[in-house]
C-alpha cells in the first residue's frame, strides 16, 4: 500500500488534516455521550408504572363544600364510590390516597426493628380501603390481596394505628429481605406508633411511587389497607373498559355533581397526563441532544467535504502529473480515500479518548452514569463510514481531472 | 483604517458567497445552541433580589432524633418544626422575620355565578411583603395587630383579584376561603419572581404567583393543611394540635438583617438558641445552627438541576466543534487570496496591517453569525418554551444574554480567525508577484 508517501505528504501540511481530525474527535466524543444519555432517558420514560392499563385509568379528586362532620363525610365518600361504579363502562373504582407519577403524595420510613439506628427504606405510601390490586391491575407475584375484612376506614383526627397487613412491591421486598420471601415478615412504620408491627401478606410485581425518580427507589411502595378520612377531599382511581375513558370521565363528573346539594370542586386527571408531565423535561433533554447530535454530524461531514475539495483543487497539478505518469483513476481515488481514512482514524482514536474523558467529567460533576464501551465502538465505526462517504465525492472529482489540462501550465 | 477594513470585510462577505454562508451558518448554529441553553441556566440561577439577597437569611437546625445520626453529619432537614418557628418569631432577631408555609383550599367567589375552585397561597407574617419587596396595587399588607390576633384578612394576587372582582378595588370586600369569610386587605401588583426563591422547598419552584396570602397565625388557627412536604422522624400525636407540638418539620423561615455584617450577630444568637434547646433536651443532635443567604440557599437546594448544566456543557462542546470547522473554512477562504496579500505587502503594507485587516474581516463574519445566531436563539427558546408555562418563563432572553450572543459570536469568530490570519501574514510578496 501507498501509506508512507501519503503520510509524509500529510506531515508536510499538517494544519488542515489536524483540523479535520479534531472535528471528528470532538463530534465522536460528544455524540457517544449524547446518544447514551438519550437511550438511558428513553429507558427511564418507558418504565411501566405498575398500572396495567394506563390509557384506561384516570382519577378524580372530589371536594365537597359542606360543613359535615367526619362520619357524614365518610358516608358521602361511600355513596360517591357507588355512583362511580354505576357509570356505564367503569371496570373498577378504588378510593386512593395518591397516584403513581402524579408528583404529589406521601412517603413513609420503614424499619425492620424499632430499636435500630437507621431506617431500612423510605417508601411511597398508598392508602385505600378498596382493592388497589384489582383497580390498578397490579400483578401479585407472591401471597394474596387483602381480604374484605382487612380493609378499614380510620378517622384521621382520632385514630392512629399501624395496619395489621400490608402489601409491598417486589423491589421493596427485595431491598428489605434480599433473597428471602417477604410473606409473613413484619415491618414497622417509623417510630411513630410504638410496638405495632405490620405483616406482609402480598408482594406485587411493581407499583411506582408518586415521583418515580431515576433510581431503584422509584418502585419502593407499600399498600396499606386503610382509608384515612376527615378531610373534605376524596380521591378515586377509576379503570374503565378499554377505549371508553373520555366518555366515562364526562359521565362520572356529571354523576358526582348531580349527587351533591352543596357545590363541589372536581379535579380529573388521566394517568397519561401525569406520565407526560412527569417526563416532560426528560423528553425535552432528548430532543435537545438529538438535535445537537444531528447538527454535529452535518457540520463534521461538511468539514470533511470542504477540506477534501480544497486539497483536490490545490493538488490539481500533482494529480495531472501522476495521471500522465501512468496512475489509473482507481489509484487517484484510492489515494484520497486512504488519506481520508488515515485522518479520520486519528480523529476516531482521539475521539474515543476524549469521549471517555468527557464521560468521566459528567460522572464526577453531574452524577451521570458510566458510558458503556459499545457506544464508543459504534461511534468509531459511524465516523469511519462517514469519513469514507464524505471523501468519496471530492476524490471522485479528482479522478476526473484530465492529465492534459492539469499539466498544461507546468 | 478600522472603518475601511470593516467595509472591506463586508464586501468580502459577498466575494465567496457559498463559503461565507456556510461559515456564518456554522457559527450561528453553535452560538444559538450555547446561548439558548445558557439563557435557561442564567434565568434559573440569577440573583432574584440583588439589592438585598445577602441580607435575607434562612436559618436551619437539626431537631432529628439521636438514632440515625453520626457526629459530623450535616443537618438533613430543610424545613422547621412549629416550636422552633414560634420561638424565632418571638425572638425579635433581625430587622424583619417571617415564617411561611404553603396552603391550598376551596375559594368561593363573591359572585354567585362563578363556581368555587381550589386556589393555592401562602401563610407568612406581615413582614413578608416588605422583606421580599412585594409591590401593592391596592391597599397594603395586613397590620401587626392582624398578625397578633390571627385576623381573617387576605392579600390577593393580582390575577386572582381580577378574576374575582374585575378591575374594581376589592379592598374591604369579602371572599370565602377554606369555609370562612376573609376581608381583603390588599392586592399585589404583578409579582412573580422565578424561581420563587422565597419558598424553594415543596415544589412549584418555577410556577405561577400565589393566589392569596393570609397571616401565618390565621392559617394555624384555621388548622390549614400544609401544601408541601413534611418530615416526621419521631413520635407524633394525631390531629392538628399533635402536629404543632411535634418535631415534624414542615415550615420555612426567613430573617432580614439591617446590614450584611449583622449576619454574625444573628449566627451567634442562633448558636446560643440551639445550645439552649440542646440543654432542654429538644435538640438531640449536636449540629451547629446554619444560616444561608438567598444565593447560598439556592445553591444548597440545587435549584439548577444537572440536566440544565449538561445541556450547557454539551452546547459549548458543540460551539467548539463549530469553531474548529470555521477555522478550516477561513483557511480555505484566505488561501485563495495569497496574491492579493502579496500585492498589498509589495505596496508597503506591514504584516501588522495585513493582520488587522483579516482579523477585522473575521470579526465581520462573527457579527453576521451573531445576528443569525440571535434569530436562531429566539427560535430555539420558543421551541424550548413549548414544553410548558414554567419552562417558557425561563426561556426568555434579557439584555445581558443579548449582549452575550454578540460577544460570544464575535469572540468565537476572531478566535477562529487567529490561525488563518497568522498564516495569511506569512505570505512572501516576492513569490506571489512572480507567479502572476
Amino acid at each position: 500500500m501507498e501509506i508512507r508517501p501519503i503520510l509524509s505528504a500529510l506531515l508536510r501540511n499538517k494544519t488542515g488534516p489536524l483540523l479535520v481530525a479534531l472535528q471528528v474527535a470532538l463530534s465522536l466524543a460528544i455524540l457517544a455521550n449524547a446518544v447514551y444519555i438519550v437511550n438511558e432517558r428513553r429507558a427511564v420514560i418507558a418504565r411501566p408504572s405498575g398500572i396495567a392499563d394506563e390509557h384506561a385509568t384516570f382519577y378524580i379528586t372530589a371536594r365537597n363544600l359542606n360543613s359535615d362532620g367526619p362520619e357524614q363525610r365518610l358516608a358521602t365518600f361511600k355513596r360517591e364510590a357507588e355512583l362511580l361504579r354505576a357509570v356505564q363502562g367503569v371496570a373498577s373504582v378504588a378510593n386512593v390516597s395518591q397516584m403513581p407519577l402524579s408528583r404529589s403524595g406521601w412517603n413513609t420510613s420503614i424499619l425492620l426493628d424499632q430499636r435500630q439506628q437507621r431506617e431500612n427504606a423510605s417508601a411511597s405510601m398508598y392508602l385505600s380501603s378498596d382493592s388497589l390490586v384489582s383497580t390498578f391491575g397490579l400483578r401479585l407475584v407472591e401471597g394474596r390481596d387483602f381480604l374484605p375484612q382487612e380493609l378499614v376506614d380510620l378517622d384521621e383526627k382520632t385514630q392512629d394505628r399501624a395496619p395489621d397487613q400490608v402489601i409491598l412491591t417486589k423491589a421493596l421486598a427485595d431491598k428489605l429481605w434480599p433473597g428471602a420471601s417477604a410473606i409473613g415478615k413484619s415491618i414497622y412504620f417509623g417510630r411513630s406508633v410504638e410496638g405495632m408491627s405490620s405483616r406482609v401478606v402480598g408482594v406485587v410485581e411493581r407499583l411506582q411511587s408518586q415521583s418515580a425518580p431515576i433510581e431503584e427507589k422509584a418502585e419502593w411502595s407499600v399498600i396499606i389497607p386503610a382509608r384515612r378520612y376527615g378531610d373534605t377531599a376524596a380521591m378515586y382511581a377509576i379503570r374503565t373498559e378499554p377505549g371508553q375513558r373520555d366518555r366515562v370521565m364526562k359521565e362520572a363528573e356529571s354523576a358526582l355533581r348531580k349527587s351533591s346539594a352543596t357545590p363541589m370542586i372536581l379535579e380529573m386527571r388521566t394517568v397519561d397526563q401525569d406520565r407526560q408531565t412527569r417526563y416532560r423535561s426528560d423528553v425535552a433533554l432528548q430532543w435537545m441532544l438529538v438535535t445537537v447530535s444531528l447538527l454535529m454530524l452535518l457540520i463534521t461531514c461538511s468539514g470533511i467535504v470542504g477540506m477534501a475539495s480544497l486539497w483536490v483543487t490545490q493538488r490539481r497539478k500533482q494529480i495531472g502529473v501522476r495521471r500522465a505518469l501512468g496512475a489509473r483513476r482507481i489509484d487517484i481515488l484510492r489515494y484520497f480515500i486512504t488519506e481520508n481514512v488515515m485522518i479520520t482514524s486519528a480523529g476516531v482514536f482521539g475521539g474515543v479518548a476524549l469521549g471517555l474523558a468527557l464521560n468521566q467529567l459528567l460522572v464526577s460533576k453531574l452524577e451521570m452514569a458510566r458510558l458503556p464501551a459499545g457506544y464508543l465502538v459504534g461511534g468509531a465505526l459511524l465516523f469511519w463510514l462517514i469519513g469514507v462517504i464524505a471523501a468519496y465525492g471530492p476524490a471522485w472529482k479528482a479522478t476526473s481531472i484530465s492529465p492534459a489540462t492539469a499539466t498544461r501550465s507546468v | 483604517m478600522f472603518g475601511y477594513y470593516f467595509k472591506l470585510g463586508l464586501r468580502s462577505l459577498r466575494r465567496n458567497p457559498l463559503l461565507t454562508a456556510l461559515m456564518v451558518l456554522t457559527l450561528a448554529v453553535g452560538v444559538a445552541a450555547s446561548v439558548s441553553t445558557l439563557t435557561i441556566l442564567h434565568m434559573m440561577s440569577g440573583d432574584p433580589i440583588p439589592e438585598k439577597s445577602n441580607r435575607l437569611l434562612v436559618p436551619r437546625f437539626d431537631n432529628g432524633p439521636l438514632d440515625g445520626w453520626a457526629p459530623g453529619d450535616e443537618p438533613s432537614d430543610v424545613q422547621m418544626s412549629y416550636p422552633d418557628v414560634a420561638n424565632l418569631l418571638k425572638s425579635g432577631q433581625g430587622e424583619r422575620r417571617t415564617a411561611l408555609f404553603g396552603i391550598a383550599g376551596p375559594l368561593e367567589p363573591p359572585r354567585k355565578d362563578m363556581p368555587a375552585f381550589i386556589s393555592s397561597g401562602m401563610a407568612p407574617t406581615r413582614d413578608f411583603f416588605a422583606m421580599f419587596d412585594v409591590p401593592f396595587l391596592h391597599g397594603q399588607a395586613w397590620t401587626e395587630a392582624d398578625d397578633a390576633r390571627a385576623a381573617d384578612v387576605v392579600v390577593l394576587g393580582r390575577a386572582m383579584a381580577e378574576q374575582l372582582f374585575g378591575d374594581a378595588d376589592p379592598v374591604g370586600k369579602q371572599v370565602r376561603l377554606m369555609g370562612s369569610p376573609f376581608t381583603v386587605a390588599g392586592v399585589i401588583d404583578h409579582w412573580n419572581p422565578r424561581p420563587r426563591y422565597y419558598k424553594l422547598v415543596g415544589g412549584n419552584t418555577f410556577g405561577d404567583a400565589d393566589d392569596f396570602f393570609i397571616p401565618f397565625a390565621t392559617a394555624i388557627r384555621h388548622e390549614a393543611d400544609n401544601n408541601g412536604g413534611m418530615n416526621c422522624s419521631s413520635k407524633r400525636e394525631p390531629g392538628y394540635a399533635g402536629l404543632l407540638a411535634s418535631e415534624c418539620t414542615w415550615l420555612q423561615f426567613w430573617f432580614e438583617t439591617r446590614s450584611a455584617t449583622d449576619r454574625r450577630d444573628l449566627q451567634a444568637w442562633l448558636d446560643n438558641y440551639a445550645g439552649e434547646q440542646r440543654k432542654l433536651g429538644r435538640f438531640k443532635r449536636n449540629v451547629p445552627a446554619r444560616l444561608y443567604d438567598v444565593m447560598e440557599w439556592m445553591e444548597e437546594l440545587k435549584i439548577v438541576d444537572n440536566d440544565n448544566k449538561l445541556s450547557v456543557w454539551l452546547a459549548f462542546g458543540f460551539l467548539t466543534l463549530c469553531l474548529v470547522n470555521t477555522i478550516g473554512l477561513l483557511l480555505a477562504k484566505f488561501s485563495v487570496r495569497a496574491s492579493e496579500i502579496g500585492v498589498r505587502r509589495a505596496l508597503g503594507a506591514s504584516r501588522r496591517e495585513i493582520f488587522r485587516q483579516f482579523l477585522i474581516e473575521t470579526g465581520v463574519v462573527g457579527l453576521a453569525g451573531g445576528v443569525l445566531g440571535l434569530v436562531l436563539s429566539f427560535g430555539a427558546l420558543a421551541l424550548i418554551g413549548m414544553q410548558g408555562k414554567e419552562v417558557a418563563a425561563m426561556a426568555r432572553m434579557d439584555w445581558q444574554m443579548l449582549t452575550m450572543t454578540f460577544v460570544l459570536s464575535v469572540a468565537a469568530a476572531v478566535l477562529a480567525g487567529l490561525l488563518p490570519t497568522w498564516r495569511a501574514c506569512q505570505v512572501t510578496p516576492a513569490i506571489q508577484l512572480k507567479s502572476q
